[in-house]
């Protein structure tokens, strides 16, 4: 993440340096979490999965939460952080540097996890934006749906799973996908969330895949391989091979919250 | 079922390819635009997709594959350039597609998508083979897929900076090439199967031997990230385009590196995504972001083969058989219909005879050595030395004979520094300048075949005045440009008149050019240019002497050495960048040709080649290491452009001029993200889109402009820039613009935003007025703007809380006055300012006077008389409704939401409530809402690219219309007549809404 001047002169940019964090997107989370509370069960949050992690800011909210902060049993809590980018150690975090598409680095983080499943994920990812608009929406939507991947092979029923998104022309299609496997999607956006950029946040609540269908990782399927077993409404190849033709996909507009509360800072504002 | 249709649309253009030599194919959007390049003629548009745009394509003779997201479509050349609708052919594929390739059998096709896996085609869409390398299945940004003699090859560029080469039909690994650093935008392999050629996010270019997978060579040139890459001339050399909107070729040969051959400026800032040669004219095409098509003549330098030739003072000697002396040099030149004259140090007048080829010395004339000024008009050659001596020689027309010849010798002056010369009627007029301010400023009326002097004049030289270039107009008034931005006008019939000054027009420095534009009644338009890169369109009364700035502007960069309209009234630009000579289309943003001469500070001319001043091809003499170069500047073979183009980056905000322009057109502007202005205008019946000008004084991307009366506009951006400018639409040449006022600044952070504004009129005649302007630092300020001293003067300023403030209004209630804002933090809020103007003046519901205070303004702590939540976080836009006694606010948010609210006035007190939301009103950021059809309707666009219309119901809002935009980030709209509907974000559509239509 490249640091224009404007970020500098951000009021964030400053309150994380202030706290100890290594960017401003901790507060996306922070504030995420006053809204929704995902972080905040002592006893049943033991095991997290932060995709897309580097520099590091969110993987040390969630050490800070899990174990600093924690008054609660330590035994058994884990951190697994990853990203295409290195990154310096945090206390309490087991980084790991990857590609996230890569079907092999789901299965690296399964094999950190053994048997056990995860009651959080988060992804936090963003492309290089190329400025064609609708490619860059899809490869968001790629991370998206990889890091959904490794969540149906890892989250625990009913556990919860976290997302930056992209606000763009398809995104009531992801709302409607992930309505399939969620009780409950929200498109979140976090006072400290620049108003003028597309970023938003889905969090999905109350993980619940369709019963009849068991996710399974190959590593020689693409992620659409992956969830074609899974009736999320999306395109495959029909069983006579025919490619189908075009039809209006299913589309839902998810709730829209403001996270952080009016008494917080105003990203857009200049100070 | 849709009450609209699309028009037009400039938008991104993702892939240009030419078919044959008349034919050229370029993607816009969902649509093929099918061109015959060599006429400009745009033959057919054929819509391909439902809503996909097309990103690339792919042709033999017969057949087409088309794609762009999951799409793909088969179909035949034919269709392609006959039919207008082909949406049934669209298929989808599951994954996102990254290239399409027919097969050699010309029946099916390979379709590699962004998983690394390639669908072999059937024309009927039926998967006949997937195909896929082992453990390789992570996401591509870029691939090709190469049909060689003996074997398919796929290249598929990883977003890690690899690339992996593999077999089709075995499926097996070739390469993986590894030395790029970042994501793979694009690889391809030339079509003798010898090599590879890949671009990437580390803006190099790499070349790579297919055979053993080593890295051949490298190129770097490209300021930014490189999309696209092509092989050509059989293999010998790669054209590339890129995120810095150049286009380079390249020669391939050398063993160590990549040789730039040559350097395109192309589009607009910022993207140009595609290429494609015509191999057998050596005609380039790309495609930008900004929605222009360029066509580039590959050869231009060397198409006739004489394009650049020089010589040098010895290499002339010879073929003359005379010698130049050693330090002897070229003083002076002029380029005629049939050749060069030239004098030299020594004073020896030389001729190049351009049919023969053939230099011929004239005389040796010993007056005119040291010291000589050359000036050329018509067939003859005029000098003249500082002592007042002039020399006249008139040519035949092929160049051969003197036909008269003429010395005069002056005494006017104490010392001649200048001579120039003009067309004066039939006649020339040639004006003599000294050093000494006491002297006169004499011009001479020379009769153009007997070269006698028909009259004298003698001015009286303005104080602080060095002569730098002519124009005379209507037979009767002189203009001569000085230094310091100067214009003297002489009055023929008055020689005792003190000239008729024009001061300090820009900044500083020396006039350049003068050029007549029209004249109309009793106003004359000259384009003045100045060499520090401003432009100038002034209307100049000579009865009264007064004139007016009615456009101004300046060059991206460079020196400016003069201007002219075209044949097709385009404003032409030339002057000195670095080491280049260039002209510049500033209408359209283009260069037209770029000549390495050495840079300004030079000996040089830019003569008609043809001596007929008919602004089309032209000769540039110039002098470079002592060289004399003559380079000749052809009309081009091809059009510059097929789509010229609007912005590159994302349009902010578009603003309709309320008043029709001509019959069916409306002027409209555009403020963008690329910090310039457009002026532009578009036809209502067609669509059909033009541009004027790009105004460059905003130096950051804009954030609101608005017309708010038939002539003036007002536009902001961050930097607290908030500019008046003046719209001038009386003239048959082009409408103009140009700033009429600056708002203040209180300059305390580059980073102040001013984020909306509104004015309020206070007299009839439209040109006073109020206005508010609000800030990303949650400061408000009202300003009263006095047109008899052009200012703006603060009368109130106050603060909201520390949130952005998104949008303004200023309204009128039951005679008070009230200001509401709307910010980040979802609240409409009121202030009740009346007494805080405490000089503003209401009546009858309209604001009838105001004074300036006598105090200094300071900051009001006036606490807002209602804080309204409507929406959960930003209010993005907002329309007001105004009735007696109530208004009604309409707000779109960043939550997705349209809501209403009204407010109406109780015990003397603003109330406010909140009647109406649509908490899914779009599935993302609404940016922009407005109402129509006289409050009945509600547009809204969102960033979901869909664009709405609503019924407004008595406190409710029932969709009546939505359809999608292909023009992403959708962030404005405008609407006039309405029916008319300008639509703006990365590209603008024009659209039209009709009820009646079903
Ligand atoms: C906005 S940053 C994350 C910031 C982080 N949440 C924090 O608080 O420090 C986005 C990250 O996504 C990562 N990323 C993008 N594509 C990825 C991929 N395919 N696999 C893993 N990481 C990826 C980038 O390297 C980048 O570090």
């Amino acid at each position: 993440m490249g640091k224009s001047s404007k970020d500098k002169r951000d009021l964030y940019y400053r309150k994380a340096k202030e706290q100890g964090y290594r960017a401003r997107s901790a507060f996306k989370l922070l504030q995420l979490n006053d809204e929704f509370h995902f972080l905040d069960d002592e006893t049943n949050l033991k095991r997290v999965v932060d995709l897309c992690a580097a520099p590091g800011s969110w993987s040390q909210v969630l050490s800070r939460k899990m174990f600093t902060e924690s008054k609660g049993n330590l035994d058994g809590k884990k951190i697994v952080a990853v990203d295409l980018q290195p990154m310096s150690p945090i206390e309490n975090v087991t980084t790991l540097q990857a590609d996230i598409t890569h079907p092999e680095t789901l299965s690296k983080i399964l094999h950190l996890f053994g048997n056990e499943k995860a009651d959080f994920v988060c992804s936090d990812g963003a492309p290089d934006v190329t400025g064609l608009h609708d490619l860059d929406e899809y490869v968001q939507q790629q991370l998206i749906m990889s890091a959904l991947q490794l969540t149906t092979c890892i989250l625990k029923k009913n556990g919860t799973f976290v997302a930056k998104i992209f606000r763009g022309r398809d995104i009531d299609m992801l709302y409607s996908q992930l309505g399939y496997l969620f009780e409950k999607v929200i498109c979140a956006k976090p006072k400290s969330s620049r108003g003028t950029s597309l970023e938003a946040f889905i969090v999905c609540l109350g993980y619940n895949p369709p019963s009849n269908w068991e996710p399974k990782l190959d590593l020689n399927k693409s992620v659409e391989e992956f969830f074609s077993g899974c009736s999320l409404g999306r395109l495959k190849i029909s069983d006579d091979n025919k490619l189908s033709n075009w039809k209006i996909e299913e589309r839902d507009i998810a709730e829209f919250m403001s996270c952080g509360g009016l008494d917080s800072v105003d990203s857009d504002a200049t100070y | 079922m849709s009450n609209f249709k699309q028009l037009s649309h400039i938008g991104p253009s993702l892939c240009v390819k030419f078919y044959n030599d008349t034919i050229l194919l370029a993607a816009v959007g969902p649509f093929i635009h099918v061109y015959e390049f060599r006429s400009d003629k745009l033959i057919n548009k054929c819509r391909i997709f439902h809503n996909n745009k097309i990103h690339g394509f792919d042709i033999s003779q017969e057949k087409c594959v088309l794609y762009g997201g999951k799409s793909v479509s088969i179909i035949s050349i034919s269709d392609l350039l006959n039919q207008i609708d082909l949406k049934h052919t669209e298929l989808y594929v599951p994954e996102w597609v990254v290239a399409c390739t027919l097969a050699n059998d010309n029946e099916n096709c390979y379709v590699l998508t962004c998983y690394n896996q390639v669908l072999i085609l059937n024309p009927n869409g039926v998967v006949l083979h997937t195909k896929k390398l082992l453990n390789e299945r992570s996401i591509l940004y870029s691939g090709s897929i190469k049909v060689l003699d003996d074997r398919v090859v796929v290249n598929a560029g990883t977003v890690m900076g690899g690339i992996l080469i593999w077999d089709l039909f075995s499926e097996q690994k070739i390469h993986n090439l590894k030395g790029h650093v970042g994501s793979i935008f694009y690889v391809t392999v030339s079509d003798d199967g010898k090599y590879v050629a890949s671009c990437s996010d580390d803006r190099s270019i790499r070349l790579w031997n297919l055979e053993n997978g080593q890295e051949v060579s490298i190129g770097w040139g490209h300021t930014a990230r490189i999309w696209n890459l092509k092989f050509f001339n059989n293999n010998m050399n790669l054209i590339s385009v890129g995120e810095d909107c150049t286009c380079r070729t390249w020669d391939i040969s050398s063993e160590s590196e990549l040789i730039t051959k040559n350097v395109y400026e192309v589009h607009l800032t910022k993207n140009c995504w595609s290429c494609d040669v015509q191999e057998e004219l050596m005609i380039a095409a790309t495609a930008g972001n900004d929605g222009r098509i360029k066509l580039i003549d590959m050869n231009k330098a060397s198409r006739y083969g004489n394009e650049l030739q020089s010589f040098t003072l010895q290499s002339i000697g010879e073929t003359l058989e005379i010698k130049f002396e050693k330090n002897e040099i070229i003083k002076g030149f002029h380029w005629f219909s049939f050749g060069l004259i030239a004098i030299t140090s020594l004073g020896k007048i030389i001729k190049y005879v351009e049919c023969t080829q053939s230099w011929n010395l004239i005389v040796v004339n010993e007056d005119l050595a040291s010291y000589s000024n050359t000036i050329g008009i018509d067939n003859t050659i005029i000098f003249s030395n500082n002592k007042g001596y002039v020399l006249l020689l008139a040519f035949s027309d092929d160049g051969r004979s003197i036909i008269m010849q003429k010395e005069l010798h002056t005494d006017y002056l104490s010392k001649v520094t200048n001579c120039m010369c003009v067309k004066f009627d039939e006649n020339y007029l040639i004006t003599l300048e000294s050093p000494n301010p006491n002297d006169n400023f004499i011009a001479l009326e020379i009769e153009p075949v007997s070269l006698e002097i028909k009259r004298t004049f003698k001015f009286n030289k303005p104080g602080n005045f060095v002569s730098s270039c002519l124009e005379v107009v209507n037979q009767n008034y002189l203009l001569v440009g000085s230094r310091f931005s100067t214009v003297a006008i002489f009055n023929l019939s008055d020689c005792e008149r003190d000239a008729f000054m024009i001061k300090k027009l820009n900044p500083g420095d020396t006039v350049t050019s003068i050029k007549f534009v029209e004249s109309k009644d009793d106003s004359n338009l000259f384009s003045i240019t100045n060499r520090d890169g401003f432009y100038n369109i002034v209307n100049i009364n000579f009865d009264n002497e007064t004139y007016e700035v009615i456009h101004s502007n300046k060059i991206v960069k460079g020196f400016l050495e003069g201007a002219f309209y075209n044949k097709d009234n385009e404003y032409i630009t030339y002057g000195f960048k670095s080491t280049l000579f260039y002209m510049y289309n500033e209408q359209h943003g283009y260069e037209i040709l770029s000549q390495l001469c050495g840079g300004a500070h030079r000996q040089w001319k830019l003569c008609s080649l043809d001596g007929t001043n008919s602004n089309e091809e032209f000769m540039l003499v110039y002098i470079k290491a002592s060289e004399l170069y003559l380079r000749r500047i052809y009309k081009p073979i091809v059009p510059e452009t097929l789509v010229n183009g609007l912005h590159g980056r994302e349009i902010r905000d578009i603003s309709i001029l309320p008043q029709p322009f001509n019959k069916e057109e409306y002027l409209f502007a555009t403020a963008s993200e690329d910090t310039t202005i457009r002026l532009n205008k578009f036809n209502l019946v067609t669509g059909d889109i033009k541009s004027y000008w790009a105004e460059r004084k905003h130096v950051s991307g804009l954030q609101r402009l608005k017309f708010i009366s038939n002539k003036f506009l007002i536009s902001s951006s961050a930097r607290e820039e908030l500019f008046l400018w003046a719209i001038n639409t009386s003239f048959s040449s082009n409408p103009y613009i140009t700033v009429r006022a600056t708002l203040p600044t209180s300059a305390h952070s580059p980073d102040l935003r001013i984020m909306d504004f509104d004015t309020l009129f206070i007299n009839e005649d439209r040109t006073d007025f109020i206005v508010s302007t609000i800030y990303s630092d949650s400061t408000m300020k009202i300003w009263y703007y006095d047109s008899t001293d052009n200012q703006f003067k603060l009368l109130w300023t106050s603060r909201y809380k520390t949130c952005c403030l998104l949008n303004v209004k200023l309204i009128i209630l039951e005679d008070e006055l009230y200001l509401l804002v709307a910010p980040t933090d979802g609240h409409l809020v009121v202030y009740n300012i009346t007494n805080e103007l405490e000089t503003a003046r209401i009546s009858d519901n309209k604001l009838v006077n105001i004074k300036v205070p006598m105090v200094p303004v300071t900051l009001s702590n006036l606490k807002p008389e209602i804080e309204l939540a409507v929406h959960q976080s930003g209010i993005k836009c907002m329309d007001v409704e105004f009735s007696k006694d109530t208004f009604k606010v309409y707000t779109g948010g960043d939550d997705n939401a349209l809501s209403i609210s009204k407010f109406y006035k109780n015990g003397g007190r603003i109330c406010g409530e909140f009647v109406y939301s649509n908490p899914k009103a779009a599935s993302s950021t609404i940016t922009s809402c407005q109402l129509f059809k006289n409050g009945t309707r509600l547009l809204s666009t969102s960033v979901d690219q869909i664009v709405r219309v609503w019924k407004v119901e008595e406190d409710k809002l029932v969709s009546m219309a939505s359809r999608y935009t292909t023009v992403a980030d959708t962030g404005s709209s405008d609407i006039i007549k309405d029916s008319s509907l300008l639509i703006g974000g990365v590209g603008l559509s024009v659209w039209e809404y009709d009820e009646n239509s079903n």
